[in-house]
C-alpha cells in the first residue's frame, strides 16, 4: 500500500490494521453530487462519508478529474493522515504523483468489488517498514509578500508596498498554481523596494554610530531640560524621555542647498494620541485632553538616492500626512489603514518629510540611516502615554452591517467543500463570521466544445453530455435538437415526447439531488437520506417505476412543505429580484415567467404551463423546485414513453442550427454550424454562467452559513462554466 | 471503589452513546463500530497543523474530556453511587460545563485554521444562549429540592418527577443541553455543511479520538443531568436503581441524538435571538412559577 | 492540615504564575486564557479553604467571563493567530507604581487588622450556602440588589451604545444612496 504508515506490521498493529480495513472513511472527488449523478451510492457500500480529508482514510476518485482540479486533489491527499488509500473508479488517469491502490469500474458493483480488494490491501499493508515521503509540485509552498491594503501587490521579497508604503506581509502560497499567476509582468516587483534601513544600508556608515549617540533625553513636562543621558528631571523627577530626530547633520554639508532637508530633519513633532490634529513642536500636554503629547519620529527615508537634482518630490512630500502604528513605529503608511503586524488602526502623524530623490553628491547620508534605526528601536522601552481607545483603533475601518469592526480573514471554500457543488471554489474574505468579499471560480469548467476541430455529430453529442455530468440528458437533448435544426430535420412527435420525458426525469433527479445537497449542507439528515435514495432510484427508472415512486416523492414534498424550521432557515437568504439576469427555477422563484418549455410544441402538447413562485429568496427556490418536481412527474405520466435522445442520422447536411433546452438549472442555448455532416463550430450559453455573477450580491454581508445556503440555493453546476 | 464503578459506568455509557451517535449520523447500527473506529484512529497519524498554537491544540481536547469527567463526578447513578456528593453539586456541574466553552475555544484557535477558529468563536457567541438556559432551570429545580445537592434533587422527586412539576424547565434544559453538547440542530461549532467540521476539522488520529471521546462523555453527562434534574434519577419500580439511571440516560441521549435528524441546523442569529428573547424570559417565568407552586402546593 | 497548606500554596503559586504569563505571552488569546486559569487557581484556593460555594462560583464565573473578554480582545485588537507578537505591557511606569501601591495596600490589609481567633471548625458546605443565602437576602440585600440593578442597567446601556451607530450608519447609507 503506497500510503502506508511507517512501522512493522505485527502484534497490536495487526489488530489496528484490521480495524482500519473495516473502518473506511471516504472523501469522494470531485464530489458527492457527482457520485449520485453517476448512480453510485456510497452509503449502500457501507462507507462513511467524511467532510474533510483530514478525517478520511480513503480518497475515492469518481472518474478522472479535470486538469485544474488535480492540484486540489493532490493537496486533499496530502492532508489525509496515513495510512491512506486511493480508489480510482472509471477510466482515465490520476493526477500526477498519485497512485491508485485499487482501480475499479465506475459503477456501484465496481465500487463494491474495489472495496473488497481494498480491505485486503489495508489489513495487510496499512503499516510498512519503509514509507516514502509524499511530495508533489502542488504541495510546494513559497512565501510571498503582499500588501494588506493592496492585494494586487505581490512580491517575492520583503519590502514595502509601492502604493502605500506599508510593510508587505508574508503569506504562504502554493508554488504550483499561484506562482504562474503572479509572475505576470505587471505584478513583478519592478518598483524600487522601499525597505527598512538595514536592507538598503549598503553605503558607508562611518558616521552611523556618531549619529546614534546624539540621542537626547528631555523631560516631558519641562522641555528646557535636555540631557545626553537617560535619567530623571531635576525639576520634577520624572523620567526623561528620549527625543528622536535631533541627529546632527554634519554629513550633509554638500554643495547643494539643503535648507529644506535639514529643516525637515529637525522637524520632530509632538502630537496627541487622541487628537491627531494637535501638533506641537515641543513636548508638552494636549490642550484638549491633557495627555502627554507623543513624539512623532521624523523618519527620513532615503531610498533611491538617485543623484538627480530634483527637489520636487522633496517639497511635496513635506506636507504629506503619514500614518503609523502605535505599537509598531516602524510601520509607516501614506494612507490610513491597519497595521500589517498587529492590525491596529494607524495613527496620523504630521510633519514628516520624505526625501526621495534627494540629491547628494556623496554617500554621506549615514546620519539619516542611524537616525532611522534609532527611531524604530526607540519606543520599545519608552513609556507609551496613550490608552488604546477602541473607538480610535477601529475608526475608519470598514464596518459590516452588524456594526462591529473585525479583522478580515481570507478563507477558501471548495473545490471539495461539503455543502457546495464539487468543483466550485469560493474565496471569501470573512469579517468575523459574515462575508465581506467573495470571488467564485469553477475548477471544473468545460473545455472547448470542439476539441479537435470538425467533430462527427455522434461524438459531439457524447462530448456535450460528458461535459455536464450533473445533467447529461438535457445537454444530450440540446445537442440533438441543435443538430436537427442545422440539418433541417423533423422529429416524430412521439419521439419528441419520449425525449421530453427523459429530460423531465432528469429534472426530477436533479432537483432531488439539490434537495440532498441542501440536506447535507443544513445537517438535515432525514432529507439527505431520502432525497439521495430517491435520486439514485429515479435516475434510471422507467415509466412504471417512476409512477410507483410517486407516492414516496409526494410524501417527501409534503414533509418539506410542512417543515417550519426549513422555511425559517431559508427565508430571507439570498434574495434575488426578478430583474436579474436569471433563468430556470431561480428566475421562476422570483416571479419571472421564464421557461424555454413554454414555447416548445412538445410541451404545449403535454399541457405544460409555467409554474412561477414569488419571493425570490432561498425558501422560494425550494418551493419552486418542489413544485417543479410535481410538475415533471405529471408531464412524465402524460408522456407515455420515455427514451434518451439519440442523434438522428444527419448525413452530409450543412447549415446553421440553434436550440434551447430548459435544463434543470435553466435555459441552455446552443448554436452550431454543420459542414458536410461535421460540426465545425459551436457556441453554448449555460444558465450557470449567468447565475455565477449573482454570487457576490447574494452573499454580501451574509453570515457564513447563510451565504453558503444562498450559493447552494442557486443550484450551480460548475461544470457548465466556460474557462 | 465507588470512583472505579462510576468511571466504568462513564466508559460504558460513552461507548453506548457513541453507538447511538454513529447510528444517527451514519445510519449504521453496529455495537462494535465505535470500537473499530477508535482502534483505527489510534493507528492513524496524528497530524499537526502547519503553524499551530501547539499548547492550545494539544490542551483543547484534553480539557474537554476533563470538563466532561468533572461533570460526571457529581451525578448520582444510584443511592451512594456518586463520586462526590457536593453540597454545591448542581452548581459544580455548571462550573465544569463552563470549561467546555474554554476547551472548544482552545481547540478552535489552536490549529490556526479559519474553520476551527470560526467554530470556536461561534460556540462562544452562543454561550449566553445556552448557559442561561442551563443555569436558570437548575435554579428552579434546586428551589423545589431546597438543596443544590444532586442526591437531594433526585429524592425531592419521589412524589412527582420534575418533568411533570416544571415541564417548561425541562424543555428549556434539554434544548440548552443539546446546545452545550453541540448536537444537531445546534451543532454550530462543528457544522459539517458550513464549516467542514469546524473545531474538529484539523484534528486527526489519537487527538481526534480524544476529542470524540470527550464529546461522547459530554453528551452522556448532559443526558444523565437531565435524568437527575427532571426524570427522577435512579427512582423507579422493580428494577435496581442503577438500571433505572442507565435506561433513562440512554433514552434521553437517544432522543437528543436522533432529534436533530429531522430538522435542519438552526441559523445562528435565530438561535441567539430565540434564546435571548424567548428562552431567558421563559426560564425566569419558570422560576416564578415553580416558586409559587412550591409555596402553595406542598408536593 | 499540612496537605491543605501544600495545596493552598500550590494553587497560590499557580495563580501568580498564570498572572505572570498574562503579560509574558505575545498572543491575545493566550493572555486572556492565562488570566482565566489564574482566576481558576484562585477558585481552587477557595475550595482548599473549604469555601465550597465561593470556589465553585469563582471557577464557573471566570470561565465564561474571561472567554467573553478573549473574544472582545481578539475582535478589537485583531491579533490574527497570535502571530502579531504583540507586547502585552503598556504604561509600564504607571503600572509599576499602581502595582506597588496595590501590593502595599494588600499587605496592610493582611497584617494590620485584627482577624480574631482562628475558627476551630468550618461550617459544613450546606450550612455555608444557607448562611450565604440568609446574608444575601437579609443584611446585604440592599447592596446586592442595587449592584445587580446597576449591572443590568450598564448592560442595557452598553447594548444601546453598541446599537446606536448602526442606525446612524443605516441613515448615512440611505442618505448616500439618495
Amino acid at each position: 500500500m503506497i500510503g502506508a504508515r511507517q512501522g512493522a506490521l505485527s502484534g497490536f498493529r495487526r489488530l489496528i490494521a484490521g480495524a482500519m480495513a473495516r473502518d473506511l472513511c471516504v472523501f469522494a472527488l470531485p464530489g458527492i453530487d457527482v457520485a449520485r449523478a453517476r448512480g453510485i451510492d456510497l452509503r449502500a457500500a457501507n462507507l462513511r462519508l467524511t467532510i474533510t480529508p483530514r478525517h478520511a482514510s480513503v480518497l475515492l476518485f469518481l472518474g478522472s478529474l479535470p486538469k485544474r482540479l488535480e492540484d486540489a486533489a493532490v493537496v486533499a491527499y496530502a492532508q489525509m493522515p496515513r495510512p491512506r488509500a486511493i480508489v480510482f473508479l472509471g477510466a482515465g488517469d490520476l493526477p500526477d504523483g498519485l497512485h491508485a491502490d485499487v482501480i475499479g469500474e465506475l459503477s456501484q458493483a465496481g465500487l463494491i468489488n474495489a472495496l473488497d480488494e481494498l480491505t485486503k490491501i489495508i489489513s495487510e499493508g496499512a503499516f510498512a517498514a519503509q514509507v516514502q515521503e509524499f511530495d508533489a509540485p502542488a504541495l510546494q509552498t513559497r512565501i510571498e509578500y503582499t500588501c494588506p491594503m493592496h492585494p494586487e501587490v505581490v512580491s517575492d521579497h520583503e519590502g514595502n508596498c509601492p502604493k502605500c508604503g506599508m510593510n508587505l506581509v508574508p503569506r504562504e502560497i502554493s508554488a504550483g498554481t499561484a506562482h504562474a499567476a503572479h509572475a505576470t509582468p505587471e505584478q513583478e516587483p519592478a518598483m524600487p523596494p522601499k525597505s527598512p534601513p538595514q536592507a538598503t544600508a549598503n553605503h558607508d556608515h562611518s558616521k552611523h554610530t556618531s549619529a546614534e549617540a546624539t540621542a537626547k533625553y528631555t523631560c516631558p513636562m519641562h522641555p528646557e531640560v535636555v540631557s545626553d543621558e537617560p535619567g530623571s528631571c531635576p525639576k520634577c523627577g520624572m523620567f526623561l524621555e528620549e527625543v528622536k530626530g535631533e541627529a546632527d547633520h554634519e554629513g550633509h554639508d554638500h554643495h547643494h542647498d539643503h535648507s529644506k532637508h535639514t529643516s525637515a530633519e529637525a522637524a520632530a513633532k509632538y502630537t496627541c494620541p487622541m487628537h491627531p490634529e494637535v501638533v506641537s513642536d515641543e513636548p508638552g500636554s494636549c490642550p484638549k485632553c491633557g495627555m502627554f503629547l507623543e513624539e512623532v519620529k521624523g523618519e527620513a527615508e532615503h531610498e533611491g538616492h538617485e543623484h538627480h537634482h530634483d527637489h520636487s518630490k522633496h517639497a511635496s512630500a513635506e506636507t504629506a500626512a503619514k500614518y503609523t502604528c502605535p505599537m509598531h513605529p516602524e510601520v509607516v503608511s501614506d494612507e490610513p489603514g491597519s497595521c500589517p503586524k498587529c492590525g491596529m488602526f494607524l495613527e496620523e502623524v504630521k510633519g514628516e518629510a520624505k526625501h526621495e530623490g534627494h540629491d547628494h553628491s556623496g554617500n554621506d547620508h549615514s546620519a539619516h540611516q542611524g537616525h532611522d534605526a534609532h527611531a524604530s528601536g526607540a519606543s520599545a522601552d519608552g513609556i507609551e502615554p496613550q490608552f488604546m481607545s477602541m473607538i480610535e483603533l477601529t475608526e475608519g475601518q470598514p464596518v459590516s452591517p452588524d456594526g462591529l469592526i473585525m479583522e478580515w480573514i481570507d478563507v477558501p471554500f471548495g473545490p471539495f467543500f461539503p455543502g457546495l457543488p464539487g468543483g466550485l471554489g469560493l474565496d471569501m474574505s470573512l469579517d468575523g463570521d459574515s462575508v465581506a468579499k467573495v470571488s467564485a471560480h469553477s475548477l471544473v469548467s468545460a473545455g472547448e466544445l470542439l476539441a479537435e476541430g470538425a467533430t462527427p455529430p455522434e461524438k459531439f453529442v457524447e462530448r456535450l453530455a460528458a461535459m455536464s455530468p450533473l445533467s447529461p440528458v438535457s445537454y444530450r437533448q440540446l445537442a440533438c435538437l441543435a443538430l436537427e435544426s442545422a440539418a433541417k430535420q423533423e422529429v416524430a412527435s412521439s419521439d419528441a415526447t419520449a425525449r421530453a420525458a427523459a429530460v423531465e426525469r432528469e429534472r426530477i433527479a436533479s432537483h432531488l439531488g439539490w434537495l440532498a445537497n441542501l440536506g447535507a449542507q443544513t445537517g438535515f439528515a432525514m432529507l439527505e437520506r431520502r432525497a439521495t435514495n430517491l435520486e439514485l432510484t429515479i435516475r434510471d427508472a422507467n415509466m412504471d417505476h417512476i409512477a410507483a415512486l410517486d407516492p414516496e416523492i409526494a410524501s417527501l414534498l409534503a414533509r418539506l412543505r410542512k417543515s417550519h424550521m426549513l422555511r425559517d432557515k431559508l427565508s430571507g437568504t439570498g434574495h434575488i429580484d426578478h430583474c436579474s439576469a436569471t433563468s430556470g427555477p431561480v428566475a421562476r422563484a422570483s416571479g419571472k415567467d421564464d421557461d424555454a418549455r413554454s414555447d416548445d410544441a412538445t410541451y404545449i402538447g403535454l399541457g405544460f404551463a409555467t409554474v412561477t413562485g414569488s419571493g425570490g429568496d432561498a425558501a422560494a427556490r425550494l418551493e419552486q423546485r418542489l413544485a417543479e418536481i410535481e410538475q415533471s412527474c405529471e408531464l412524465i405520466a402524460k408522456a407515455e414513453h420515455l427514451s434518451l435522445p439519440e442523434p438522428a442520422k444527419i448525413g452530409a447536411a450543412s447549415g446553421e442550427g440553434e436550440a434551447v433546452v430548459e435544463t434543470p438549472r435553466g435555459a441552455a442555448r446552443l448554436t452550431l454550424t454543420l459542414t458536410d455532416g461535421m460540426v465545425t463550430a459551436a457556441d453554448i450559453g449555460t444558465p450557470t454562467a449567468a447565475h455565477f455573477t449573482l454570487i457576490e450580491a447574494i452573499t454580501q454581508h451574509a453570515e457564513i452559513a447563510d451565504a453558503l445556503i444562498a450559493v447552494g440555493s442557486l443550484d450551480l453546476s460548475p461544470w457548465e462554466m466556460r474557462p | 471503589m465507588t470512583i472505579a464503578i462510576v468511571l466504568l459506568a462513564v466508559v460504558v455509557g460513552a461507548y453506548l452513546v457513541a453507538v447511538l451517535e454513529r447510528w444517527s449520523v451514519h445510519g449504521q447500527f453496529s455495537l462494535s463500530g465505535p470500537a473499530v473506529s477508535a482502534l483505527a484512529l489510534l493507528g492513524r497519524e496524528s497530524l499537526l497543523a502547519r503553524t499551530p498554537d501547539r499548547l492550545f491544540f494539544e490542551a483543547g481536547p484534553i480539557l474537554l474530556l476533563v470538563a466532561g469527567l468533572l461533570g460526571a463526578a457529581v451525578i448520582p447513578l444510584a443511592p451512594g453511587l456518586i463520586i462526590t456528593d457536593l453540597a454545591t453539586g448542581a452548581l459544580f456541574l455548571n462550573a465544569a460545563l463552563a470549561y467546555v466553552l474554554v476547551a472548544l475555544i482552545m481547540a478552535g484557535w489552536g490549529p490556526n485554521g479559519a474553520y476551527g477558529l470560526i467554530g470556536g468563536w461561534r460556540f462562544l457567541g452562543q454561550f449566553i444562549a445556552y448557559a442561561m438556559l442551563i443555569v436558570m432551570p437548575i435554579t428552579a429545580v434546586a428551589m423545589r429540592a431546597e438543596s443544590l445537592m444532586n442526591t437531594q434533587i433526585v429524592l425531592s422527586q419521589t412524589q412527582l418527577w420534575n418533568i411533570a412539576y416544571q415541564p417548561l424547565g425541562f424543555v428549556l434544559f434539554v434544548v440548552a443541553a443539546m446546545g452545550l453538547a453541540w448536537l444537531p440542530p445546534l451543532d454550530l461549532p462543528s457544522a459539517p455543511g458550513d464549516l467542514a467540521g469546524g473545531v474538529e476539522a484539523e484534528y486527526t488520529g489519537v487527538r481526534l479520538g480524544i476529542l470524540r471521546l470527550a464529546r461522547m462523555v459530554i453528551i452522556l453527562v448532559m443526558a444523565s443531568a437531565t435524568v437527575t434534574f427532571y426524570l427522577g434519577g435512579w427512582l423507579g419500580p422493580v428494577l435496581p436503581a442503577w438500571a433505572w439511571s442507565a435506561i433513562k440516560t440512554l433514552i434521553v441521549a437517544a432522543l437528543m441524538l436522533f432529534g436533530g435528524r429531522y430538522v435542519p441546523r438552526v441559523r445562528e442569529a435565530r438561535y441567539l435571538a430565540i434564546s435571548w428573547k424567548l428562552g431567558i424570559s421563559l426560564s425566569l417565568a419558570n422560576i416564578l412559577l415553580v416558586g409559587v407552586i412550591a409555596l402553595v402546593v406542598p408536593i | 492540615m499540612t496537605l491543605q497548606v501544600i495545596f493552598l500554596a500550590f494553587f497560590g503559586i499557580a495563580a501568580v504564575w498564570f498572572g505572570v504569563v498574562v503579560f509574558r505571552t505575545h498572543s491575545m488569546v493566550r493572555s486572556a486564557l492565562a488570566l482565566l486559569f489564574s482566576q481558576t487557581a484562585i477558585g481552587a484556593m477557595f475550595l482548599v479553604m473549604q469555601a465550597e460555594f465561593l470556589g465553585v462560583l469563582q471557577i464557573m464565573m471566570m470561565a465564561t467571563e474571561m472567554s467573553v473578554m478573549a473574544i472582545f480582545m481578539v475582535m478589537f485588537m485583531m491579533d490574527p493567530g497570535g502571530m502579531g507578537a504583540m507586547d502585552m505591557t503598556h504604561q509600564k511606569r504607571l503600572s509599576l507604581r499602581a502595582g506597588a501601591v496595590g501590593l502595599v495596600a494588600a499587605l496592610a490589609v493582611i497584617w494590620l487588622p485584627d482577624w480574631g481567633p482562628i475558627a476551630a471548625t468550618v461550617p459544613s458546605a450546606g450550612e455555608q450556602i444557607k448562611l450565604l443565602g440568609f446574608e444575601l437576602l437579609g443584611r446585604s440585600m440592599f447592596i446586592f440588589e442595587s449592584a445587580g440593578l446597576t449591572i443590568l442597567t450598564a448592560m442595557v446601556a452598553a447594548t444601546m451604545v453598541a446599537i446606536a451607530p448602526q442606525s446612524e450608519t443605516a441613515n448615512k447609507g440611505a442618505r448616500d444612496g439618495a
